[in-house]
């Protein structure tokens, strides 16, 4: 038999037997398409803060806020002086005025918190530095000159929390691989099960599979299909859910902080089929570690 | 054909199935294998298509040594023999059809080579018009002939049976016993188990006789009533084994 006209009846045999086993078959597709839709998520939600805090490190600033009673020249000579520095990119002053204006472009309904607090926005001066400017010899000597510079108030360098940001990266990352990999190992074990069951369910035919003389490959092939089924079902599930979610969570969290940062961009392509495919490979893999040793339909030995 | 060296067959429990048993059958012959129940009949036709490891002893079908068959090699012996069981052993979730042309699926014959041969094979039994039914909806002399059918398909160099008419009545099973002969004229050796001995004495033939596993008898019996051949056989050659069945004198 060619391989190709094998695949055919190995995917026919496959069918039909989801269709004949479907609730067994549907805890199995419902376990690896939760299992998959809680490792995307984590790995869309770990893309999307890797991205701002490579968005951020490429536009790294520090901020020096100023006591309200600055003067624009005081603001000004701090300015010369951070721009001699080999890793300043650029300085802007910001008046407690343009501060305002831009609270307000951003938050359009929370322009009456401002006017309860005139002060709430200080003038500031915000220096543009190159993202290698951290482990700089005198970089860090130079924040707290900064700092200890009469009318300055506070020094915010973004360093600071674009590396928290980094490590918050590192263990959303982490912890959606221990999670997903736990999930999908679990995945695997469900449909391995069903797959031997299945396969106890046909052991009479497969043991007039083997009396007419089908080869090991004609007998397991179709429960390989099945198991590949399965897994392919339910990554395509976790897929298409974690697409759906995205859309749904993403038109919530519009405008929000959280949105901003965890929803920036829809899972890719190449994540969603990652999916697809992480599921049809634990599929196969299942079915074939559960088959593994079975002496499948072999005729009974108690008939003398 | 098929040739048993001294073959012994022990079970891990210790039961002895099979003791010293030698035995030659030629190609085309007609052969009753009987005793008691648990004489070892079974026992010695799965030795026959390595359903069973013998435990001492050489096993030779057509020349090849079975017993030292490597694994993989099994499937290719198996489909050089046709095998028919008193419980019938079709898959029922599949027509008739697809149980009789399940072996040259395996194959891989292209579907018109299937169905030319799965209803040739059908019309040979009598079941033609029965191709689209499922094994249930058949009665057990039907069921049987499906059987056979699948048995007999690739036209195998030799068929087994193993109380093929257990199950049957005394009429259906005279049927059946008609179909193997019918066969066998056409060339393939057929070895029958059967504890039928009224059967096997209507019928004659050559006859293997177990008793606790030992072969106690090897010897060719007149037939009282040796059965007509069955409607419009196909002649294919096989003239010289035609009519051999009861038609001999025991030694």
């Amino acid at each position: 038999m060619t391989f190709r006209r094998a695949l055919a009846y190995f995917f026919r045999e496959a069918v039909v037997s989801l269709a004949r086993s479907w609730k067994v078959s549907f805890v199995a597709v419902t376990t690896i398409g939760v299992s998959l839709f809680v490792g995307g998520v984590f790995l869309v939600v770990g893309e999307n803060l890797a991205r701002v805090a490579e968005q951020a490190r490429e536009d790294v600033r520090v901020v020096v806020y100023f006591e309200p009673d600055a003067g624009e020249e005081q603001m000004a000579s701090v300015a010369r002086t951070a721009e001699r520095m080999p890793w300043v990119r650029a300085t802007a002053v910001v008046t407690a005025e343009q501060a305002r204006e831009r609270f307000v472009e951003i938050f359009p309904g929370l322009g009456e918190l401002l006017e309860r607090d005139a002060e709430a926005l200080p003038p500031s001066l915000e220096i543009g530095v190159r993202p290698d400017a951290a482990p700089s010899e005198g970089y860090q000597s130079w924040l707290e000159r900064l700092r200890d510079t009469p009318l300055v108030s506070t020094v915010d360098d973004d360093q600071e929390w674009i590396s928290q940001l980094g490590a918050a990266v590192a263990v959303v990352r982490g912890l959606g691989l221990a999670l997903g990999a736990i999930l999908l190992a679990a995945a695997v074990f469900t449909i391995g099960s069903v797959i031997r069951l299945t396969a106890y369910l046909y052991e009479e035919e497969i043991t007039i599979m083997r009396l007419v003389g089908a080869t090991e490959f004609f007998i397991r092939g179709p429960f390989y299909a099945e198991g590949l089924l399965q897994g392919l079902i339910g990554g395509a599930v976790a897929a298409g859910g974690l697409w759906l979610a995205f859309r749904s969570v993403a038109t919530r969290l519009t405008g929000s902080l959280l949105g901003a940062l965890t929803l920036v961009e829809a899972p890719s392509v190449e994540d969603l089929a990652l999916l697809v495919a992480l599921g049809t490979a634990a599929g196969l893999v299942g079915a074939v570690v559960s088959l593994r040793g079975e002496s499948l339909g072999e005729p009974p030995v108690d008939e003398i | 054909m098929i040739q048993f060296f001294h073959v012994a067959k022990s079970f891990p429990g210790g039961q002895q199935a099979l003791d010293d048993v030698t035995f030659s059958i030629l190609k085309g012959e007609f052969s009753f294998l009987t005793g008691a129940s648990g004489a070892g009949k079974t026992t010695l036709l799965r030795l026959i298509y390595r359903g069973e490891v013998p435990s001492a002893g050489r096993i030779l079908v057509n020349g090849r040594n079975v017993s030292s068959l490597p694994r993989r090699k099994i499937p290719y012996l198996r489909r050089t023999i046709g095998v028919v069981f008193q419980n019938f052993r079709l898959i029922d979730r599949k027509t008739v059809f697809e149980n009789v042309s399940y072996l040259l699926r395996i194959l891989g014959e292209d579907r018109e080579e299937q169905r030319r041969l799965a209803f040739q094979a059908l019309e040979r039994v009598g079941l033609a018009h029965r191709a689209n039914a499922f094994p249930p909806q058949l009665s057990g002399g039907e069921q049987q002939r499906v059987a056979i059918a699948r048995a007999v398909i690739q036209q195998p160099d030799i068929l087994i049976a193993d109380e093929p008419t257990g199950n049957l009545d005394p009429d259906l099973s005279w049927e059946i016993v008609r179909l193997f002969l019918d066969i066998n004229r056409r060339g393939t050796t057929v070895l029958l188990a059967t504890h039928d001995r009224a059967m096997i004495e209507r019928v004659g033939g050559r006859v293997l006789t177990l008793d606790a596993g030992r072969l106690v008898a090897d010897e060719r019996v007149i037939g009282a009533a040796p059965p007509e051949p069955l409607p419009s056989p196909e002649s294919t050659g096989s003239a010289e084994v035609a009519g051999q069945a009861g038609s001999e004198v025991a030694p």
